[in-house]
């Protein structure tokens, strides 16, 4: 830890973002070093925080506590910093000055939501992710990435104002805005609990990540990937760690991304399905909610950040060299980019679960957590779960991008930015798996757990190496589906074709009505008209005289008819 | 793997992975070592929490087993979901 | 020598627009001069408010009679914080609106511009009258005053479309304002003898509970200005007016009068002890938030960009009428505080509006894809605008919906917090496809990573300075809002 340099007033989240919004005032040449100071210095000023709250301020009847340090705020800020500082350096030879912006100031409003202490100062931060992140969808900046960007967009808002409902529900109910353990019994927290649960993708809320991460950039996808849903994931394990409920949904979640991401084409896609099935296994763990659990969810958290960046970030460079990252168009790209096809196995093996890599050893506590629980269904289900990850995440990925049918596309290899962060990324997935020890002395809570056992190992290596055998079988007696361009139906079908259509149904149906409310309304005021006129005309019987009474009752009248006569 | 209609662009050094001898090997040693990690589950004293890990080499079988589904149910679920590219645009 | 007091600073604020006007009207000749005179008077204007905003706060209530009309019935003023908010959010905004008055008015060579100043200078003072007005009978003759000192600039461009917009404005307006909101008026001073404004009402105990709904009606109805459905089409048809006026009249003067009087009436005249006593105000809290969504849907259908504002501001007027429908206390400091969030948001995108519409000439949305890039400033200043018309963090309209969903809160009324939560949606659903379609249409496609730097600075090719200046303003003022969202609260706590 360094000395208190900076005042402590100065949240670390702060220093992402507003040092991020003065990125365009710093000239190119310094702008790459000023950058990646900016979370280097950040993390070392949020060490320097000693547990505890900060930023006690009083708005409205309420009291805000911005900033919480505690061991499970610690290790999502430390992985957030990291990231943040490995996506800086992977994305060195960008100069849109969008991205760049947005690239530190994004995570750093995650940050803010990772550190609030408080549930307002979380749905502030919740709804500047929402914001801050629609940037790098927009930076794609085709046809497709701004239709997708708009259902992000509305999905993500429609996540905030769930939390806003809910936390002032909540607060109306209880007093209380701390954002701390909470019970699933009421329905304020049920709102909060579903607010959560669309940023963490929970199943049939999951489709927004498919939907809209792969149309952004080639650096702007891992960036995405890694904050939305982590930042909900910790806000799932402060609030909701224990609630049986998340054991069962974190269960769907690891399963059905499995099945649509064998048939996915797009790799990129193949892998945000693969974040729905990862964030999966976190959410399981915080369903347990005993401490060994909770901290396999924070630490899977933090090895999956790593991993799946260093997947996403090897996918993004052969998008970037080959112009494409459809599987069915790619192929022996390892004869070009053999070093990022060597990061991508290692990123593989990592979120396969080998031994010796970071997946093992953080997944092993989850996978113990349950088995300690004696839920034998969970189990079998993470069981499985795992055979799926290294199906389309350890295999389809390096396999279909690097290997399989050579393409005959040649490139370069990736640039020395993106291969840097790819090395450092993998170094950690090794280092990790190696000599975990570090990581867990960051975890939230004490333990005292062996990931190397015999057990362990071998079961685990029965279970990966069989699955991979069963894949070559099928691959050999060529059964393994081929990949196809297309596009496969998930639940954005609801709300991109049955409800336009279902609205547009609506809508012709009220143009008809409104049609014949107006003409047969036209001839009854004709009518009402003519009436009034033989009557009170000057022709008429009463035109002869008028008693005060009729004159108001005149006027009343007149003024209703040049009311309504305006209004059609 | 299976391919063997290779195509090495002109003046191109063929790889080691291009001769699908060597790609034979990798399956043989890919055997190998799971005959190797089920053999090893009668050599260690198990501590299971659930009674079918005492079945040997429960693992890979299930591993195996598993695996295979997923191609299937995928193989299937295309059959369901699949539609052409520009399905949504239109 | 008499030395400045409240009072008198009460009295100047009413007779510097009017003095403004004479002068503008004397420097027809003189542009220059004549747009001096509307600085000068704008920033007096602003400054006095600002005096009175410091006594105001510390608790005073300047008074002013002027003279009595039957006995018992005064035009009298009296400002208390509602009003004083109104009044500085006008005057303030008239500063903004008067610099981009005249970047807008010379940029598009608008014909009869010193009409137009005049009328302006007018309205405003029957704005402020309105704001600082001390019973239902002066607020009613400055309300009917700003319907007509404002029907000449709906008509500006004295086209058909302008008259044709011109009727429907002034007869919407009209009939309501005379056959409701007289007779409610009448009504009230039969009943209760007064029409003062009075915390907590002048009504409970003299009015029958059966009757008030009825007379609630016939007040909210009466209100035109306040754009409730089925009587908000005069507001769409005001559009035919030259932006200026819609941003300045439509989104903050002529509309925040419509509220601020709702507000006004559920307050100081039924009492919202009263109403929520009586229940009487549970049929409008549904109009209302039928009204935010029905209109936020035909916000969706428009095309024109300032019919599509029209409708948004529609909705957004309904949050105002909302909060006081709720009747408690947070409701009505929501609803304050929504007037004055959205008089900046919206102000922004109309004024962003008119400065899309001196550079390019185009109105549609349809049309401004790409725009976003060689008028970078304007897009992004409508980003803002539009982020606090949503209801986001960090704009100041975050927070007005907040005060209000806390309000529907503390009535139990689950449904209203799903139709504010629904309504941000759809806000983004007709708001943001502009901003991005505007920065990011049309780009290469090989922008993937590398290449293409953002908004290019060549080629740009944004309004006069004068126009953008003020936009940009307000859009630093949607944020500040935010920020310094305490002491609005703090301010409007004291009525409740």
């Amino acid at each position: 830890m360094i000395a208190n340099v900076l005042p402590l007033s100065l949240f670390p989240a702060l220093i992402l973002i507003v040092g991020g919004m003065l990125i365009p005032l710093v000239p190119q040449s310094f702008r790459k070093v000023y950058m990646l100071a900016l979370p280097v210095v950040g993390l070392l000023h949020f060490l320097s925080y000693p547990f505890g709250s900060y930023g006690e301020i009083s708005l409205f009847d309420f009291t805000l506590s911005i900033m919480r340090v505690d061991g499970l705020s610690r290790i999502f800020s430390a992985i957030f910093f990291i990231a943040t500082a490995l996506n800086i350096i992977y994305a060195w030879h960008v100069r849109d000055t969008l991205q760049q912006v947005t690239s530190v100031v994004y995570p750093g409003t995650a940050l803010g939501g990772v550190l609030a202490g408080d549930l307002i100062t979380l749905f502030v931060f919740w709804e500047l992710a929402a914001i801050s992140s629609v940037f790098l969808i927009w930076a794609g900046r085709t046809e497709r990435a701004i239709k997708a960007s708009v259902r992000y967009l509305i999905i993500q808002v429609g996540s905030g104002v769930l939390l806003l409902g809910g936390l002032i529900l909540y607060a109306h109910d209880t007093g209380s805005i701390a954002f701390d353990l909470m019970e699933l019994s009421s329905f304020p927290v049920l709102l909060i609990f579903l607010a959560f649960g669309v940023k963490s993708a929970f199943p049939l809320l999951h489709n927004w990540v498919q939907d809209s991460y792969p149309e952004s950039t080639v650096s702007g996808t891992i960036v995405l990937s890694i904050f939305t849903t982590k930042l909900a994931v910790y806000s799932l394990a402060r609030g909701f760690a224990g609630t049986e409920q998340l054991i069962w949904i974190g269960a769907i979640m690891t399963l059905f991304p499995i099945f649509f991401a064998v048939i996915e084409d797009n790799l990129r896609r193949v892998l945000t399905y693969s974040i729905n099935n990862q964030v999966g296994f976190m959410v399981v763990a915080i369903g347990i909610g005993t401490p060994l659990a909770i901290n396999g969810a924070a630490g899977y958290a933090f090895c999956n950040i790593i991993f799946e960046g260093l997947l996403f970030m090897s996918m993004g460079a052969v998008l970037f060299r080959t112009g494409t990252i459809q599987a069915s168009e790619l192929g022996g790209i390892y004869k070009s980019m053999p070093i990022t096809a060597f990061f991508c196995i290692i990123g593989a093996l990592s979120i396969a679960a080998f031994p010796l890599f970071a997946g093992f050893v953080t997944k092993g506590l989850i996978i113990d957590a349950v088995s300690g629980e004696h839920m034998i269904w969970i189990w079998a289900i993470l069981l499985f779960a795992s055979a799926g990850v290294l199906e389309h995440a350890g295999i389809k990925i390096p396999y279909f991008a690097f290997f399989a049918h050579d393409s005959g596309k040649r490139c370069e290899e990736a640039p020395p930015g993106m291969l840097i962060a790819m090395g450092i990324s993998a170094v950690l997935c090794i280092g990790i798996g190696v000599y975990p020890a570090p990581l867990f002395a960051l975890l939230p809570f004490p333990m005292d757990y062996q990931p190397y056992t015999t057990a362990h190992v071998i079961t685990q290596l029965q279970l990966l190496l069989f699955a991979i055998l069963a894949f070559v079988v099928l691959i050999r007696v060529g059964v393994y589906p081929p990949e196809i361009r297309s596009t496969n139906l998930d639940t954005d079908w609801f709300y991109r074709k049955l409800t336009p259509a279902g609205l547009s149904v609506i809508g012709r149906g009220l143009n008809v009505a409104r049609q014949w409310i107006s003409a047969s309304s036209q001839k009854r005021l004709d009518q009402f008209i003519g009436r009034l006129y033989r009557l009170h005309g000057p022709e008429s019987t009463l035109a002869r005289s008028w008693p005060a009474g009729h004159m108001a009752l005149w006027i009343a009248i007149l003024l209703g008819v040049t009311l309504i006569l305006n209004y059609f | 793997m299976t391919d063997e209609t290779k195509q090495t662009q002109a003046g191109e050094k063929a790889t080691w992975l291009d001769n699908p001898k060597h790609i034979d090997y990798l399956v043989w040693a890919l055997v190998a070592l799971c005959v190797l990690v089920a053999g090893a589950d009668f050599f260690y004293v198990k501590h299971p929490h659930f009674d079918v890990e005492h079945i040997r080499n429960f693992y890979g079988f299930y591993g195996f087993a598993c695996f295979v589904f997923i191609v299937f149910a995928g193989k299937l679920l295309r059959k369901l979901v699949m539609r052409d590219e520009g399905y949504y645009d239109r | 020598m008499i030395s400045f007091t409240p009072q008198i600073a009460l009295g100047t604020s009413l007779l510097l627009p009017l003095i403004g006007a004479v002068l503008i009207a004397l420097s027809d000749k003189t542009p220059n001069r004549r747009e001096a005179v509307t600085l000068v008077t704008a920033g007096l204007l602003f400054a006095d408010v600002l005096y009175l905003l410091v006594h105001v706060v510390n608790g005073m209530r300047p008074r002013l009679e002027l003279w009595e009309v039957i006995p018992g019935l005064n035009l009298a003023f009296e400002i208390e914080p509602l009003g004083m908010l109104f009044a500085t959010v006008a005057s303030g905004l008239w500063i903004v609106n008067s610099v981009y008055s005249i970047g807008y008015m010379r940029g598009n060579q608008e014909q009869h511009q010193t009409r137009f100043y005049v009328c302006f200078a007018i309205a405003i003072a029957s704005a402020l009258a309105i704001a600082f007005s001390g019973n239902m009978f002066t607020l009613f003759i400055f309300y009917e005053a700003l319907t007509l000192s404002t029907y000449p600039l709906v008509t500006h461009k004295q086209t058909d479309e302008a008259r044709r917009g011109g009727r429907v404005y002034l007869g919407v307006l009209l009939t309501t304002s005379i056959g409701f909101l007289l007779v409610a008026i009448i009504w009230t001073w039969v009943i209760a003898g007064t029409l003062d404004f009075r915390p907590g009402g002048i009504l409970d105990g003299v009015a029958e509970p059966a009757i008030v709904p009825v007379l609630l009606a016939l007040y909210m109805f009466g209100t035109g200005k306040a754009a409730l459905m089925p009587f908000h089409r005069w507001l769409p048809a005001a559009m035919v007016a030259p932006t200026p006026v819609s941003a300045f009249l439509h989104a903050v003067a002529v509309v925040k009068a419509g509220v601020f009087t709702v507000l006004k009436v559920t307050v100081y005249v039924f009492g919202i002890d009263f109403l929520s006593a009586t229940g009487a105000s549970q049929w409008l809290m549904w109009l209302a938030a039928a009204t935010i969504l029905i209109a936020s849907l035909v916000a969706m259908t428009k095309d024109n960009l300032k019919a599509r504002l029209a409708y948004s501001t529609i909705s957004q007027l309904s949050y105002v009428t909302l909060g006081a429908a709720l009747a408690t206390s947070m409701g009505v400091i929501g609803g304050g505080m929504q007037i004055a969030m959205h008089a900046m948001g919206k102000m922004t995108l109309f004024m962003c509006a008119g400065a899309i519409y001196v550079a390019t000439h185009k109105t549609q949305v349809s049309d401004m894809t790409g725009l976003g890039r060689v008028m970078p400033f304007t897009f992004a200043a409508f980003f803002i605008g539009a982020l606090s018309i949503i209801g986001l963090p960090p704009m100041g309209g975050a927070w007005s919906k907040f005060m209000l969903i806390m309000a529907a809160a503390d009535r139990d009324e689950v449904v209203i917090i799903a139709v504010l939560m629904l309504s941000s949606l759809l806000n983004v659903g007709y708001l943001m496809p502009l901003v991005v379609r505007g920065f990011f249409s049309e780009a290469p496609a090989a922008a993937l990573g590398s290449a293409a730097t953002f908004a290019p600075m060549r080629g740009l090719r944004e309004a006069p300075v004068l126009c953008v200046l003020p936009l940009c303003l307000t859009a630093l003022g949607c944020i500040a809002l935010f920020f310094y969202a305490e002491p609005i609260y703090r301010f409007l706590e004291t009525i409740v």
